[in-house]
């Protein structure tokens, strides 16, 4: 990622201090300190970089991660996917097979995709429902997991780095990441939620 | 042109001075510099006075401000105090055997490479470069020890200043001295 666009999915610079904060913060400490506000300043602003550079680095898939994820199978029914989606109040569901091998996610926008939203968001299905008479889900009936997943799916490793992740949310535009072994076996997802918590915990 | 403003601009300053400290600071390193500097004056005129040997040199002065006054400052450190007396002194005395004591380049170039060689071995010390111009101006008592002046009155009067500031500043609760050794 370039340093740009790690700049607009992340915080990029620490949150400005006043010579003023720092003048009273030197105060609070006994005895004489012979370095400037400004000087200190430097030193804070280019010691932030350094820790939000090497944070980005350390901070990994397998630390971000939700372990307990709801997941669907490929021959699930639409349906039910939606009414697991619902009830959990989550956007998007991954699909596994049989061995617990990520094989593809499935999204809101999938659904509103195949129903006719071309944008693929919630309001221009709505805008669908108003023009037309009554809201038609008829075309995705009767079909399973595997026939709306967004396939193959992007996953990433537990050992990934946060500057990769947040790389490929801004990229893909996606909203979660299914987390795989080398096998590809799913071992956690990763959201936007989870990245703006870990985000807030880094300003 | 907007290079000239700019080199003006910089002359204006941009940051603040850092605060000032209270009555006890300034008390508690009064004391310091009262008892570090005394110690080498008893010193001085008990063992060596009569003797062609020198202990207090003006140099200490300042060195008392840093390790009795801004203890904190990597300055005023044991590396920097000990490191920058010494290698000043023997820049200094190095440069009045090489030059004499009577050209003007011979001062400059004790100061100059004093830093040069401070900066080089992270013991930057102020107190430093008066030392190394006391070895070149310090008169006919200071140039007749040579190479002693690294030792007495240099060395010995930066490891006394070293002990009271060590065992002076840790008395003080609000004090700890020093940040680090080497």
């Amino acid at each position: 990622m370039t340093e740009e666009t790690l700049a607009t999915a992340a915080p990029s610079g620490p949150p400005e201090l006043s010579d003023a904060d720092i003048y009273e913060a030197m105060k609070e400490i006994p005895g004489y300190l012979d370095i400037t506000p400004g000087s200190f300043k430097e030193v804070y602003r280019l010691a932030f970089r350094l820790a939000r550079k090497r944070l980005f680095e350390e901070v990994t898939a397998a630390h971000l991660m939700t372990r307990e994820v709801i997941a669907v199978r490929p021959e699930t029914p639409v349906e039910e996917v939606a009414q697991a989606m619902g009830r959990a109040g989550i956007s998007g569901v991954p699909v596994v097979d049989g061995e617990n091998r990520v094989v593809g996610v499935i999204s809101e926008r999938d659904f509103l995709q195949r129903m006719g939203a071309k944008e693929g968001n919630f309001m221009s299905l709505v805008a669908l429902c108003l023009k037309t008479r009554g809201c038609v889900a008829v075309p995705i009936k009767e079909k399973r997991a595997a026939d709306l997943m967004s396939a193959p799916a992007v996953t990433v490793a537990p050992d990934t780095p946060l500057r990769e992740i947040l790389q490929l949310f801004d990229t893909r535009h996606i909203n979660r990441v299914p987390v795989a072994d080398a096998a590809g076996r799913l071992q956690g997802i990763i959201t936007r939620g989870d990245l703006i918590r870990v985000l807030g915990g880094l300003k | 042109m907007s290079r000239l403003s700019e080199y003006f601009r910089k002359m204006a300053g941009t940051s603040i001075s850092p605060p000032g400290v209270d009555l006890q600071e300034m008390l508690v390193s009064g004391l310091g510099g009262f008892v570090g500097i005394g110690l080498l004056a008893l010193l001085e005129s008990h063992l060596v006075a009569g003797t062609d040997l020198v202990l207090l040199i003006g140099s200490f002065g300042a060195s008392a401000v840093l390790v009795y006054g801004a203890v904190k400052s990597p300055l005023a450190q044991p590396r920097n105090v000990l490191g920058g007396h010494l290698l000043s002194a023997l820049v200094g005395v190095s440069a009045v055997k090489l030059l004499g004591p009577h050209t003007w380049l011979t001062p400059a170039l004790a100061v100059g490479l004093s830093l040069i060689l401070m900066h080089a071995t992270r013991t930057l010390h102020p107190p430093g470069g008066a030392t190394a111009l006391i070895a070149v101006m310090g008169g006919p008592k200071i140039q007749q020890l040579g190479y002693l002046y690294v030792l007495l009155p240099v060395g010995a009067g930066a490891v006394l200043l070293l002990a009271v500031a060590l065992l002076f500043n840790n008395l003080i609760p609000r004090r700890r001295y020093p940040e680090f050794w080497w």
